[in-house]
């Protein structure tokens, strides 16, 4: 069975690209999340395997996000949460495996061989 | 008819009735007569005179008229000396009646108003006692004078015995208004500024001495002393009543030689006073008012500053403060703001004022250098922190704009990669789509640039620049002026920023159907100006962008001005210093 995916990120361009990109390589994409509030409130119900999350988003921090959903666990499972962001990755440091994420992809190096290499 | 002739024609007035009341006293019966036809007109004469002087030195106090009034009433007891007593009890009535013009004139000093109600009420209670208590003692056929009047003709009742305790309780009220017009006089003497007590002194002390003196023989006769004993106060109040007019006289004659002696010892201190602040201290003395401040001029802001620099307003009206501007050779130079009494003496704080100008123009020279430090300072940290904002703002525009197209760019690249063999087609488009991302994040890069600073502008110069932003204009734009030549690259930097602003606006906010630019050299200066035809009621406070554009003017000495009334367009105006090579 297909892993499923979650895309959090204020651009709708590049989730639709995110989206075509993952799918082609055989990720099934449950739903899209503009902001850091509707991600929690999608991955509470549609209970993907992963979130893919932009640090930036404009409500909350996407670091803050990864928190609260990786602390989740202790009432259950959680998502595998990957920070993305078009900025590098050491721009922050250890701050990605402090929220709980499994690791950082930067946006233009997205490609599901990518993600199977941090979920790995 | 004119003030003057009025005045004229009241003096007149005044010696035809002293006149007649003299006349009156000459053919009277009475044993002092020969005596008041001397003394009468003298007062009244004295009174009027000086009354009506005061009244023409200053038309809009009433004090002069309140002196000149009492002079007037005066004669109102002149029939007394009448020996016919229908004539002689009317005097009678009337005879008091200066009492109550006196106090109304000493508790109205200066102004010649009644301020305070319970003035209102001191005044009110002497006129009716010392009309009424004649009226009673009249009708009810009371002791009238000692000895030798005539007959009393206006008898209602004889009842000797009531009208004599009404005597008493008059008496009693008499002396009482006599302690509250004195506290009152005490009030005012300790609440007075130092200016003011040299204004209000003379008259105040010497109507101190009138009213103790009445105060104490209406007294001691309420306690029935002899007449002898009463003879003392009797005569202070009469001399007091006499020097009054001219106790008021010299009080002006004393300003006027204070004033000589101040600009005098002002003049010797201002060339002693060399260190900050000294020429405050100069003449603060000289006019006897330690409040007083200096406020100094600058032209160029319209505006007044403090020794400091600091931006000051001038007082409101009423707060009881007077203001005497200093100019020099035409020129507003500075303020004096000071203590609203010696407004009494416009002539003293104007001598003083001109006595100073130098020196105040000398201070006025460093508080506008401090205020002109000052403003440098403000406007150095506003563009530092415009600065900083542009900087941010730059980063977001990156992040947001290109280089989220070079992402999706780089994903629709390795998709189209990834497609390629199986399926060509797709992959086609895929790249197709790449290529707009290319376009697009192209087109974002160019704008950033230019937003830092076009290079057209350094190349081509001012001229060019403005074609550039007309073009991209989204309302039509008419160039009604362009310098021919080049202008220094710091004013045309700034200069283009101006217009680039103005126009952004125009299009954002204007809702204008066309709008205009020009740029010219007026008076070693390069007037920068957009104009719209739009909704008008732009803040400049409101936007980020024309604070911006006010700190960026101000690191080149320029000031921005923006006019724009709701409704009528509006025009954004900047002038930087731009000398002619």
């Amino acid at each position: 069975m297909a892993t499923t995916v979650l895309i959090v990120d204020d651009h709708p361009s590049f989730r639709a690209t995110a989206r075509m990109l993952l799918e082609a390589e055989g990720y099934d994409v449950v739903g899209e999340a503009p902001d850091g509030h509707s991600a929690l409130e999608c991955a509470g119900r549609l209970a993907p395997q992963v979130v893919l999350l932009d640090v930036n988003l404009p409500d909350l921090d996407g670091f803050a996000v990864a928190s609260r959903l990786t602390a989740a666990g202790a009432t259950g499972a959680h998502p595998q949460v990957v920070l993305i962001s078009s900025r590098d990755g050491s721009d922050y440091g250890p701050l990605v495996l402090a929220s709980g994420a499994r690791g950082f992809i930067p946006k233009g190096e997205l490609s599901g061989a990518a993600l199977e290499a941090v979920l790995a | 008819m004119n003030l003057r002739t009025q005045l004229w024609l009241l003096a007149a007035l005044g010696v035809l009735l002293a006149a007649l009341g003299s006349a009156l006293l000459l053919s009277s019966d009475a044993r002092e007569a020969p005596v008041w036809a001397l003394a009468s007109p003298f007062m009244m004469l004295s009174f009027i005179g000086v009354g009506l002087f005061a009244w023409w030195r200053r038309p809009h106090s009433g004090f002069g008229a309140l002196m000149t009034a009492v002079g007037f009433v005066f004669f109102l007891s002149a029939p007394m000396a009448s020996d016919t007593p229908a004539l002689y009890g009317l005097g009678y009535v009337f005879s008091s009646l200066y009492l109550g013009t006196i106090v109304h004139m000493l508790l109205a000093f200066p102004e010649g108003r009644l301020d305070r109600a319970r003035d209102r009420w001191i005044v009110g209670g002497v006129y009716a006692l010392v009309l009424g208590a004649n009226l009673v003692l009249l009708l009810l056929d009371g002791p009238l004078e000692d000895d030798s009047h005539p007959r009393n003709a206006y008898v209602l009742v004889h009842a000797p015995g009531v009208a004599k305790v009404a005597l008493g309780v008059a008496e009693g009220l008499g002396v009482l208004l006599a302690g509250a017009v004195i506290a009152t006089f005490v009030e005012r003497w300790r609440a007075a500024t130092a200016p003011e007590r040299r204004s209000l002194g003379p008259v105040l002390w010497t109507g101190t001495g009138l009213i103790l003196g009445v105060g104490l023989s209406v007294g001691l006769d309420l306690v029935g002393a002899g007449s002898t004993v009463a003879l003392v106060p009797d005569l202070a109040a009469l001399a007091c009543l006499l020097a009054l007019p001219y106790v008021f006289l010299l009080g002006l004659g004393r300003r006027r030689w204070f004033a000589a002696g101040a600009i005098g010892s002002l003049i010797q201190r201002l060339s002693a006073a060399r260190r900050t602040g000294g020429v405050r201290e100069a003449l603060a003395e000289a006019l006897g008012d330690p409040t007083l401040r200096l406020l100094y001029w600058l032209p160029r802001d319209q505006r007044y500053v403090d020794l400091e620099g600091r931006a000051v307003e001038l007082p409101a009206d009423g707060a009881g403060r007077g203001v005497t501007e200093v100019r020099a050779e035409g020129r507003r130079i500075a303020a004096l703001v000071h203590d609203a009494a010696l407004l009494d003496d416009p002539d003293l704080v104007q001598a003083a004022g001109a006595a100073a100008a130098l020196a105040l123009e000398n201070e006025r020279l460093g508080a506008e250098l401090r205020a002109r430090v000052e403003e440098l300072e403000q406007s150095r940290a506003g563009i530092i922190a415009f600065g900083l904002a542009e900087r941010r703002r730059f980063e977001r525009d990156l992040h947001d704009g290109a280089q989220q197209r070079l992402v999706a760019l780089g994903l629709q690249v390795g998709m189209a990669r990834a497609k390629l063999r199986d399926d060509p087609s797709a992959a086609g488009e895929l790249l197709d789509g790449a290529r707009e991302e290319l376009r697009q994040a192209q087109q974002e890069l160019r704008e950033l640039a230019r937003g830092l600073h076009p290079a057209v502008l350094t190349e081509r110069g001012l001229g060019a620049a403005v074609d550039g932003l007309v073009q991209r204009a989204t309302v039509p734009v008419e160039i009604r002026c362009m310098p021919p030549e080049r202008l220094p690259n710091a004013v045309e930097t700034v200069a283009y920023f101006v217009l680039a602003e103005g126009l952004t606006n125009v299009a954002k906010y204007a809702g204008a159907r066309h709008a205009s630019v020009a740029v010219e050299r007026v008076n070693g200066h390069a007037v920068v100006e957009v104009r719209d035809d739009g909704v008008g009621g732009a803040d400049p406070a409101a936007g980020t962008g024309l604070r911006g554009l006010a700190d960026r003017l101000a690191a080149v000495d320029g000031r921005l001005e923006i006019l724009s009334p709701p409704g009528a367009g509006t025009v954004v105006r900047a002038r930087i210093p731009c000398a002619s090579s």
